[in-house]
């Protein structure tokens, strides 16, 4: 069975991503063991230095690493990502890389109509830059709006649509999955960048 | 002085950025005045907590506010804003909103040949969001790539090129804060436009605080985290604390009002309460818009010397209220406009001018007598520009806060005031065309006695041994007790 990490883009106790990584991580319990991470206490990324990465980081890095893929949820927070995120995708990228190539499926709840549409597009450039490589799925996207109103009072999504709609993309993703561990052709390529960045040199990538 | 706030957007402890944004600062300090405010210590945004906790998030709300635009300065990291840059945003987007309507101009250093081009993209993106609303300078964009070579050991940057056109871009943005800071200007079309109810929010208007609530001082106060007693304020030209500016203010040989640019009542120098007052007002009243303190029947009137101010037709609106033998008050409406020659409000100068006179005589040695050639005039001045007739059609009294006249019930307030105004308006519906031929001298407005409000003129009494007195020399008399000493 696979193995995901989910992380919780926020770190609001009111938070409908969370909900909505649980519902994935109960109603998918018999294809993937899901794990819901939360990052909430992470301080904000600085460059020290010494390269310094804080404990909760570094656990995180771990649990990566031993998965098979990362699920993120996003709100959005002025039309970008939450400063929370952008933060732990900085130390996951900071002398260590456990997001290289690793699959990545983006989901993102709001209150209003639009589902965190634009947090999710700056989300996909950021995980492709060259410190942190992500391969995340593509043509997919999972925008649930009016999110307060989303889920019944055992956490499972009213809309039989939108819950059709994630088991679809879920079973993409499995099989997206499968297939990134065939795309091995770049992978050394990759790690040799990270590996030779340096924030005083910047990268060997798409800077140059 | 221009004032900006510069933020660098990286905390890391060699930060390019913060040496660009230092660069500008020095460079430009004949030009603008810039802060670099230091964000090193903000804790990671949680919708959960109340950012009235936090002192921080305070001040740097607060300096914003209090700056005419603000630059950022932001890196890269990972194609996007660093998150220290993107968690202030969020901060002053949740319950303060210091960025709203603010020019902003994006700058960016980066180690590489790119210079932060997706970075400052995104900044945009996240600054244009309905939460911040905050105004970026489109176009002339300014990366600074390689800057670990840009500057020299003093922190120069190195190439002329680069400083000229760093200079060039940082004249449009003077001018692109000066657009942005007119865009919520208020423009009526004509007089009758003007919005008495002040429904039009300008830069200063302190929203989501009832106008109409008898402490709109105190919560208005408390939303901007308002500076108060001891706290110092710069002005032009000095430095006060709040206290001695109240002080100040409150020790004027008159009394002063001050409506803003939204025709909202938001001050005046309350050292005597309303019934000792010649334009009376009460505490609870600041706050108001204008129609909450002038009766129906003079809004028109009140109207449009707010758009004779407001369009620049005149500089000052003059007209008397209570006059007697003892006794003339007038009031002044004077346009305050900004370093863009913005109109940003009405200030009120009510005095009594019997008591100047009456010195001025005595000093000189002169009475009044009649003067039997003298040209009828009105008693109002300002107007005509704006209206066309004279100006005894339009005498408003107290313009900026009639407050007299409707709350009159419940306050004590200048019931000769409100005579004025109404006896004034009824006579300006037949004397409005013919005005110069049929004057409506003062005792129109308030029924006083005729030896005492008819025109003046001066004339020379026989007392030259006085005269002196009308120009006196330094050593003889103390003319300026504050300020004279150092000049003898």
């Amino acid at each position: 069975m696979k193995k995901f990490v989910a992380l919780v883009g926020t770190n609001t106790v009111k938070s409908t991503n969370r909900k909505l990584l649980k519902y994935m991580q109960k109603r998918y319990a018999e294809d993937a063991e899901i794990e819901v991470v939360e990052l909430k206490g992470l301080p904000i990324f600085k460059k020290t230095e010494e390269v310094f990465i804080p404990q909760q980081a570094r656990d995180i890095a771990e649990k990566i690493d031993a998965s098979d893929g990362v699920i993120i949820g996003t709100p959005e927070y002025d039309h970008s990502i939450p400063a929370l995120l952008s933060s732990a995708l900085a130390w996951l990228s900071y002398g260590i890389h456990p997001l290289m190539d690793k699959p990545v499926m983006i989901v993102g709840t709001s209150y209003g109509t639009l589902g965190a549409s634009r947090a999710q597009a700056q989300l996909r450039q950021i995980l492709d830059s060259p410190e942190l490589k992500a391969t995340v799925l593509p043509s997919s996207e999972f925008l649930l709006g009016h999110s307060l109103q989303a889920f019944d009072e055992n956490g499972d999504l009213v809309s039989a649509t939108e819950s059709q709609k994630l088991d679809g993309l879920f079973d993409d993703f499995l099989e997206f999955v499968a297939l990134t561990e065939q795309l091995d052709n770049s992978k050394k390529l990759h790690e040799q960048e990270a590996a030779n960045f340096t924030w005083d040199n910047g990268t060997t990538g798409d800077d140059k | 002085m221009v004032k900006l706030v510069a933020i660098a957007g990286s905390i890391g402890e060699q930060s390019y950025n913060r040496m660009l944004l230092e660069f500008i600062r020095d460079h430009f300090k004949k030009t603008v005045d810039i802060e670099i405010l230091d964000i090193n210590d903000v804790p990671m945004f949680n919708e959960d907590e109340d950012h009235n906790d936090n002192p921080v998030v305070h001040e740097l709300a607060r300096k914003i506010s209090g700056a005419n635009g603000v630059i950022l300065a932001t890196p890269e990291h990972n194609h996007t804003v660093p998150a220290a840059m993107k968690n202030i945003i969020e901060w002053l987007s949740n319950n303060v909103h210091p960025l709203d309507g603010k020019a902003v101009w994006i700058v960016g250093a980066s180690y590489h040949t790119q210079g932060s081009s997706r970075a400052q993209l995104h900044l945009k993106q996240i600054l244009e969001s309905p939460g911040v609303n905050a105004y970026v300078m489109p176009g002339n964009e300014f990366l600074l790539s390689n800057a670990k070579e840009a500057f020299d050991a003093d922190g120069n940057l190195k190439d002329a090129r680069t400083v000229s056109f760093l200079e060039s871009v940082l004249k449009k943005f003077l001018t692109f804060m000066k657009v942005i800071e007119m865009m919520d200007a208020p423009d009526p079309k004509n007089a009758h436009e003007e919005d008495m109810d002040s429904k039009h929010p300008v830069n200063t208007t302190v929203q989501d605080v009832d106008m109409t609530d008898p402490e709109w001082v105190e919560k208005a106060a408390e939303k901007t985290h308002a500076a108060s007693g001891g706290d110092y304020v710069k002005l032009d030209r000095g430095l006060l604390t709040v206290d001695q500016l109240n002080y100040f203010l409150n020790s004027m040989a008159g009394e002063l009002t001050f409506a803003d640019d939204n025709n909202q009542f938001i001050y005046y120098n309350h050292n005597a309460d309303g019934a000792h007052m010649l334009a009376g007002r009460t505490p609870d009243q600041v706050g108001d818009p204008l129609s909450a303190v002038h009766p129906d029947r003079v809004v028109e009137h009140v109207k449009q010397v707010l758009y004779a101010l407001r369009t620049g037709e005149s500089d000052v609106v003059s007209m008397p209220a209570q006059t007697g033998p003892n006794q003339h008050v007038m009031h002044y409406y004077r346009a305050m406009r900004d370093e863009n020659r913005r109109y940003r409000g009405v200030n009120e100068l009510v005095i009594d001018i019997m008591p100047i006179l009456k010195y001025y005589l005595a000093a000189t040695g002169q009475k009044l007598v009649k003067d039997p050639d003298a040209v009828p005039m009105s008693p109002i001045t300002g107007l005509d520009a704006v209206t066309g007739a004279s100006a005894h059609s339009t005498p408003a009294t107290d313009a900026t806060s009639g407050a007299s006249a409707s709350k009159s019930a419940e306050k004590p307030v200048e019931k000769p005031a409100t005579d004025a105004t109404s006896g004034a308006s009824e006579s300006s519906s037949e004397a409005a065309p013919a005005a110069a031929e049929e004057p409506v001298d003062t005792d129109a407005l308030t029924g006083a006695s005729e030896e005492t409000t008819t025109d003046y003129t001066a004339t020379e009494d026989s007392a030259p041994a006085k005269q002196p007195e009308v120009k006196p020399e330094p050593e003889a008399t103390d003319t300026d007790a504050t300020t004279g000493a150092s000049q003898s």
